[in-house]
């Protein structure tokens, strides 16, 4: 089949920077942590679920504070609840409006109830967060169906690792269950990737994703967020010893890995459509 | 209800942008900002190598995808389809800018002028609550609804037309009501060579092409 004819080639999207970034990382890894926790203390209000209910309120709210900086007019940040009806902007919002109230009203009125309606929210933020790039529709490399799942794996790849440093840094050992399931995340995080950058999408999808795909960046993010995860946990489960070190390490290598792959999707994967006609007539026009 | 459209004939557009400077004198648009410009495209490879003209704008489509993403609302769809927005209501987030196949929208983030200090005729044009909020071709539609209000036929008097098809010196840019089978719009769909753009997007765009 032949390509459509490209007469004003794809431009990179400069309204999404940094802050949009930080936005997706900070409330993955903050939904992804609350997630962990609670799922590995059986919803039951350990030592590990009080630090996570501390800790992922305010990475969530931080996000929304550095995509809030992004608006044009961040005064008008409330009206952004309005549209909830079609705009996953909107429902993120009101996901997020919904997580932090009630972890607070589980850390003053511990209930398993809190927690189980928190979780449920966390991962209703992540695939939210998802379908925001899913419905960007002028963007090639992001309205791809996989994309809320994507970002909900992405944040469970990234909440375990955070939860594996925390654990660590509080002198806690990692359970051997929390480090195969970070195993069994990784390797589908990674799978679904891959699945994503090969996704036979068209033209403008694998010039986009091409950084993700064959890239030096791919490379080091998959090196970084995944191998050395994936040989970390390894060496934890084979020496107990060692599992300390290795878990930690594991954990930051994939907070680090999923950061980047966020970060790589906006910046260097948000071009806009080129503009095509299916055909053109290349012969000479007599005049 | 009438549906406004566009019929743009690359073949008789000849790159002299007269449209993107009407456009802009028309609604007041600060240096940097065009709400619609004609792209000089060169494509194909040597020997069979052509240049095309490729007039761009908002394609007020009948599913606009950057209207349901809108999370304040304020970009809207009215019945007769131009798509607008509401400055007062948006929050310049660049939601639509992203979801909007055609590089449509734009954010304004403060209004340079050409020279050192704004200019008299730029501080009179000075449209402050487009400032930060997203901006775009909107058909002109104080035009279409100050020319309807005085019985005039947008497309048909230049009153009540867009500035970009009342000052095309080729008359490549041909403004009406679709719904209408007499109006010229109609009539230059009518022979099939007008194509949308992008038509796999699913956006229904009102602004068609004839490409050669």
């Amino acid at each position: 089949m032949t390509p459509p004819v490209e007469l004003i080639p794809a431009q990179r999207q400069r309204l999404w920077g940094w802050q949009a970034v930080v936005n997706f990382t900070l409330g993955g890894v903050g939904a992804g942590l609350y997630g962990t926790a609670v799922v590995v203390a059986g919803f039951e209000r350990g030592p590990s679920v009080v630090l996570a209910s501390w800790l992922a309120p305010l990475l969530v709210l931080a996000g929304f504070a550095a995509v809030a900086g992004e608006a044009g007019r961040p005064l008008r940040g409330p009206r952004v609840l309005w549209n909830v009806r079609t705009s996953w902007m909107s429902r993120e919002l009101w996901i997020g409006a919904a997580f932090v109230p009630l972890i607070v009203a589980d850390i003053a009125f511990p209930l398993r109830l809190y927690r189980a309606l928190a979780l449920a929210a966390a991962v209703l933020l992540t695939l939210a967060q998802g379908m925001i790039l899913r419905r960007s529709r002028g963007i090639a490399a992001w309205d791809a169906a996989v994309m809320p799942w994507l970002f909900l794996l992405s944040a469970a790849v990234s909440g375990s690792g955070a939860y594996m440093v925390l654990e660590v840094l509080a002198g806690r050992a990692v359970a051997p269950a929390v480090i195969k399931a970070s195993l069994v995340l990784l390797a589908a995080a990674l799978g679904l990737r891959r699945a994503y950058v090969f996704t036979p999408a068209g033209h403008a999808f694998r010039d986009a994703t091409a950084s993700l795909r064959d890239g030096w960046a791919g490379r080091v993010g998959v090196g970084v967020g995944t191998v050395i995860p994936l040989g970390a946990l390894a060496v934890a489960l084979a020496s107990p010893a060692a599992a300390a070190p290795a878990a930690a390490m594991a954990g930051l290598g994939m907070v680090a890995g999923q950061a980047y792959f966020k970060t790589e999707l906006i910046l260097r994967a948000g071009l806009l459509r080129p503009i095509t006609v299916p055909a053109l007539r290349m012969s000479r026009r007599l005049s | 209800m009438a549906r406004w459209g566009m019929v743009i004939d690359t073949r008789r557009c000849v790159g002299c942008q007269t449209c993107t400077i009407a456009c802009k004198q028309e609604q007041g648009l600060p240096s940097g900002t065009a709400w619609r410009f004609v792209a000089d495209c060169e494509v194909g490879e040597y020997p069979d190598v052509r240049r095309v003209f490729l007039p761009m704008q908002c394609m007020h489509c009948a599913e606009p995808p950057c209207v349901p993403v809108c999370p304040t609302g304020a970009s809207r769809r009215r019945a007769d389809g131009i798509v607008w927005i509401e400055y007062n209501a948006c929050v310049g987030c660049g939601y639509c800018a992203v979801a909007c196949p055609y590089h449509a929208r734009h954010r304004v983030h403060e209004a340079p002028g050409y020279f050192s200090a704004l200019t008299p005729s730029e501080v009179a044009t000075a449209w402050p609550e487009r400032h930060d909020v997203m901006t775009k071709c909107t058909f002109c539609k104080e035009r279409v609804d100050d020319g309807l209000a005085q019985g005039l036929t947008p497309g048909v008097d230049p009153a009540a037309t867009p500035m970009c098809s009342v000052s095309c010196i080729a008359n490549a840019i041909i403004f009406g009501d679709l719904d209408d089978p007499a109006s010229p719009v109609s009539k230059a769909l009518g022979d099939g060579k007008a194509q949308p753009l992008m038509p796999e997007c699913g956006t229904q765009p009102n602004v068609f092409y004839v490409v050669d």
